[in-house]
């Protein structure tokens, strides 16, 4: 058989299915966006976007959620890695595999559980007033510290493979080289370790922010009916409203916000790198 | 040592906090009351005999089960052949298809469930078995593709050629030696999309009827309208379901190695 055959045969089912189940309907879907009542070409959906402040709203919010996310995430999330770069190899095992069993098991049923814990009724509130700490229930769920407690919950092991990734492959001498130079252990972190994972850094919090900005099923159960974000509104014009154009709209233009964001931040995060080097 | 044992100390509160739905739907499942609580009250099988009177969370299980064991099946099956193809041959475009086959990842759930909704409603498979598993399917091949060309970077062909040096015909070689030393990449990508397609919920949000649901959006849909510890129980049950994959894949392949790869194609 021909090298050509050969390879033809063996990638045809997989590209026809990404071409009939992926490529053609985004396509499609891009080009729905572009559609106004009369089914011609217009900017409508886009611009409607643009003059509607209650759109405008809404995307701030999901970014304002995502960059919470991002943040306690990663203040969560950088002990437990250097704590896994720093342990042997079982903890390392059993810790690995206490932080990344859960993300397998459905976003819905881990949701759930939340719910249990920050209900009015829930286990935090029933503890704290049987405690006599507070006498009305704390609002801890639909709102945005709802949306953005499952969502950390959702992504930190993300946060914490990368940055634990970048951390395993510091060569533990150049620790060494630093304290026989005579530095502290404060003084190690800040001109050794930090800048080495910086790449840890950066995947993880591009990673946790990319998917918090599109993660629907969490802030529809957390979130509550009344704190929308875009996922959700882009959900309700498809589903609820049968809006499709606006829908298809709304989504495109939050992976297209989502996008610019993460472009501007390693943008600027590299040109920061530049200049030390020009300093220096 | 002090600074390893705040490291510690963090870890362990993370760790609880990660884990604690699950601490909590668990012993909550068993409760005695006729409310959501926890801890819970008394202890009693009720709300999983409760389970045995609504048809629509076992018929959706076993709809799970299958779109997921199908979906594994197949995605396995077609996966591994395009990582032949991009392992064995090189060829022009490869390094086009090789990004194309692991683009469904990059791109946002709610974009894919949209967009075959869209598509599927004008072939006439929007809400049916063969939509959802068409669906499925293209989430799940990234994975696939990855894992089996991990395994086939470390391949020794070398292995492939003594084979046929010794007279074996292509298929015996493919069956006794190839298939062998890749079992523990294509047995993960296939459990792995099993888990995927099993919890899914975004994608297959935009492509169920009502009588093609599946368990977690069966949940979700349940949880949107009423909290009663009948969530707890299927949910556990769900759980219980889950563990006995993710244990598997532990131990076929290890899940640092699984999740690295994980990351790294987002």
């Amino acid at each position: 058989m021909s090298k050509r055959l050969s390879v033809t045969l063996l990638t045809a089912p997989a590209m026809i299915l990404l071409l009939g189940v992926f490529i053609i309907p985004m396509l499609m879907m891009l080009l729905l966006s572009f559609q106004d009542e009369n089914q011609a070409f217009s900017l409508h959906n886009y611009l409607l976007f643009v003059q509607d402040p209650y759109y405008l709203e809404v995307l701030w919010r999901t970014i304002r959620v995502s960059l919470w996310t991002v943040l306690a995430s990663l203040l969560l999330g950088f002990p437990v890695a250097m704590y896994m770069a720093q342990a042997t190899g079982k903890m390392r095992g059993i810790v690995t595999m206490l932080i990344l069993a859960p993300h397998l098991i459905s976003v819905v049923i881990r949701n759930f559980g939340w719910v249990v814990v920050l209900g009015e009724k829930g286990w935090i509130n029933e503890t704290l007033i049987s405690l006599g700490l507070i006498d009305q229930p704390l609002r801890l769920l639909y709102n945005e510290l709802g949306i953005v407690i499952g969502l950390t919950d959702s992504f930190i092991a993300y946060m914490v493979l990368a940055i634990a990734t970048s951390l395993y492959a510091i060569d533990p001498s150049l620790n060494k080289a630093a304290s026989i130079l005579g530095a502290s252990r404060v003084r190690t972190f800040f001109s050794v370790t930090l800048p080495l994972c910086l790449p840890g850094i950066i995947a993880g919090t591009t990673l946790v922010f990319s998917l918090s900005m599109s993660a629907f099923v969490t802030p529809a159960l957390m979130g509550g009916t009344s704190v929308k974000v875009m996922p959700v509104i882009a959900y309700e014009q498809i589903m609820a409203t049968l809006n499709w154009p606006l829908g298809a709209a709304l989504a495109f233009l939050l992976l297209g916000s989502t996008i610019l964001l993460v472009t501007l931040y390693t943008k600027l995060i590299e040109t920061k790198r530049y200049k030390e080097v020009f300093a220096s | 040592m002090k600074k390893i044992n705040v490291l510690g100390l963090i870890t362990f509160f993370v760790l609880v906090l990660v884990n604690l739905p699950f601490l909590v739907i668990i012993p909550s499942s068993f409760t005695a009351a006729g409310y959501l609580g926890f801890p819970p009250e008394g202890f009693s099988w009720q709300w999983y005999e409760m389970i045995l009177d609504r048809p629509e969370f076992i018929d959706s299980l076993w709809f799970s089960l299958k779109l997921a064991t199908v979906t594994a099946i197949l995605a396995t099956l077609i996966g591994t052949l395009a990582a032949f193809a991009l392992s064995k041959y090189k060829f022009r475009g490869s390094g086009i298809i090789n990004a194309l086959m692991l683009s469904p990842l990059t791109v946002p759930s709610l974009i894919i469930g949209i967009s075959a909704l869209l598509f599927f409603t004008r072939i006439g498979i929007a809400g049916t078995f063969t939509g959802l598993l068409l669906a499925h399917m293209l989430i799940s091949i990234p994975y696939v593709v990855r894992l089996v060309l991990t395994g086939l970077s470390s391949f020794d062909y070398t292995l492939e050629k003594a084979g046929y040096m010794l007279g074996a015909h292509p298929f015996r070689v493919f069956w006794d030696i190839t298939l062998p030393l890749l079992r523990p990449a294509i047995v993960s990508g296939m459990i792995f999309s099993f888990l995927t397609s099993f919890d899914n919920v975004t994608v297959s949000l935009f492509l169920v009827a009502p009588d093609t649901t599946t368990l977690p959006l069966a949940i979700f849909t349940y949880m949107q309208e009423t909290l009663d510890p009948l969530v707890a129980s299927i949910s556990s049950v769900v759980i219980l379901l889950s563990l006995v994959f993710i244990v598997l894949l532990e131990k076929v392949y290890g899940l640092e190695r699984l999740f690295g790869l994980n990351s790294q194609s987002h």
